[in-house]
């Protein structure tokens, strides 16, 4: 039950990876419909603003998680999230430049 | 020290701290990267219109103003239909050019004269098509995607062409469609032509064989409002996400990857030797997948000293010849009867 608990933070990170995408797509399927100067910046502002969301809620999560981490296992959990969250970044770098 | 800290082996403690810390450089270092990429992004997928200033007639020409709809996302777009002009005076749409302009200009194009090219051709008896590509000119603003998305106007120019309202309607309905096309345009129209049998025969001139390694030098050197130079590192992330917020697909834009299907069609590719902007390279690139059918009918031209999107004005002349040539030897001659006078 506590690796499941310590295991939180990655689930949160991998369900919100996915909230943002899905509301990103919602907020240009409703906002093309006044074109696309107004979808523009529409979609970057929703985006921007789930994007800051979903950093405090996992920043919550985490500190709650890494405060109950009493075990190697749950501290490694921890380190599996923190790579879930710089995967963005590992990913996308690893492709510069282009093959 | 983290609460109950005291109680825990010392390990443990310090194995606490640790991905305390690598949990907070993570988290920022990935939500400001992605955060400043979505900008950049936001503002990769923009290009504010352009001004139309002259029209045919400003070049003695007669010529039509039509609107139609893109394929598959019915954008509206709008653009001239210029019929061709026959030695004998007489106004002909039998054979019908699709011209596709560049990135950041319009059907007009000042910068490589492309107002001048369609009346040349014009004035060689074929009829041009020549609109602004979504979000260009006087088109409905969309995002811009070097290709991947634009290739739907092109491919809706050649529907309007097989069955739209005729604009002149006493010249009736080409019986015969190329293409032609300019930097972004050109890799644009390889990429539609390589889906749409219609396009009978392709002018290809200055285009890239895949658009990421050109955005990916060209980037860092543009200015962005707020963070001014975009670094190198966020091109990456900023070209997935214009695909993640607005479906702009950089990495489709690969017209090395399907030119070959245009054979048997006759393709006709133009590359300047002194091109910086896309360099010589995306030309062999692009010759070399062409020419690989055994049924490809690839004809090149490299012009000496031209940059990028410069050999018609810089070659004039010898351009008209060349590119008239290959659409009279790739179309057939004109078929039509006599019809509308100039």
């Amino acid at each position: 039950m506590r690796a499941v608990r310590a295991a939180l933070p990655l689930v949160v990170v991998l369900v919100l990876a996915a909230a943002l995408l899905a509301v990103a797509a919602a907020a240009r399927e409703i906002s093309a419909r006044a074109g696309f100067l107004v979808e523009r910046p529409a979609v970057l502002v929703v985006w921007l603003i789930g994007l800051l969301v979903a950093a405090g809620l996992i920043a919550w999560v985490s500190r709650a998680a890494l405060r109950r981490a009493d075990s190697s296992v749950s501290l490694w959990l921890l380190v599996l999230t923190a790579v879930a969250l710089a995967s963005p970044l590992l990913l996308t770098l690893q492709q510069h430049p282009s093959p | 020290m983290l609460r109950g800290e005291s109680a825990l082996p010392r390990r443990l403690r310090r194995g606490r701290r640790a991905v305390a810390a690598l949990l907070l450089t993570a988290g920022i270092l990935s939500f400001g990267y992605v955060g400043v990429s979505s900008y950049v992004a936001e503002e990769l997928v923009y290009t504010a219109p352009t001004r139309i200033d002259k029209t045919p007639a400003s070049l003695g020409l007669r010529f039509a103003y039509v609107t139609f709809p893109s394929r598959q996302d019915h954008l509206t777009l709008r653009g001239w239909f210029i019929p061709g002009v026959l030695p004998n005076g007489r106004l002909t749409a039998d054979r019908a050019i699709v011209v596709v302009h560049g990135t950041r200009t319009n059907r007009e194009s000042k910068g490589d004269h492309q107002l001048q090219l369609t009346a040349e051709l014009a004035r060689h008896g074929l009829a041009v098509l020549a609109f602004d590509m979504r979000g260009a000119g006087e088109s409905t603003p969309a995002p811009l995607s070097m290709g991947t998305l634009e290739q739907r106007d092109v491919l809706g120019a050649v529907d309007f062409l097989r069955s739209g309202a005729i604009p002149i309607p006493a010249l009736g309905r080409p019986h015969a469609i190329g293409g032609l096309g300019i930097s972004m345009g050109a890799a644009t129209l390889l990429l539609a032509a390589a889906r749409e049998p219609a396009i009978q025969a392709v002018v290809s001139d200055s285009a890239y064989a895949e658009v990421v390694p050109l955005l990916e030098r060209e980037v860092p050197k543009r200015t962005v409002p707020v963070i001014g130079h975009v670094p190198a590192g966020f091109v990456p992330a900023a070209l997935v996400m214009s695909q993640v917020l607005y479906g702009a697909d950089f990495f489709a834009a690969r017209p090395v990857d399907s030119i070959a299907t245009i054979a048997p069609r006759p393709l006709f590719l133009i590359h300047g030797l002194a091109d910086g902007y896309v360099p010589i390279s995306n030309f062999q690139r692009l010759n070399a997948a062409a020419a690989a059918p055994s049924t490809a009918r690839v004809t090149t031209w490299l012009v000496p000293k031209a940059r990028h999107a410069q050999a018609f004005k810089l070659t004039g002349t010898e351009y008209v010849i060349r590119v008239v040539g290959f659409f009279d030897a790739s179309l057939g001659a004109d078929r039509s009867q006599p019809g509308a006078a100039a």
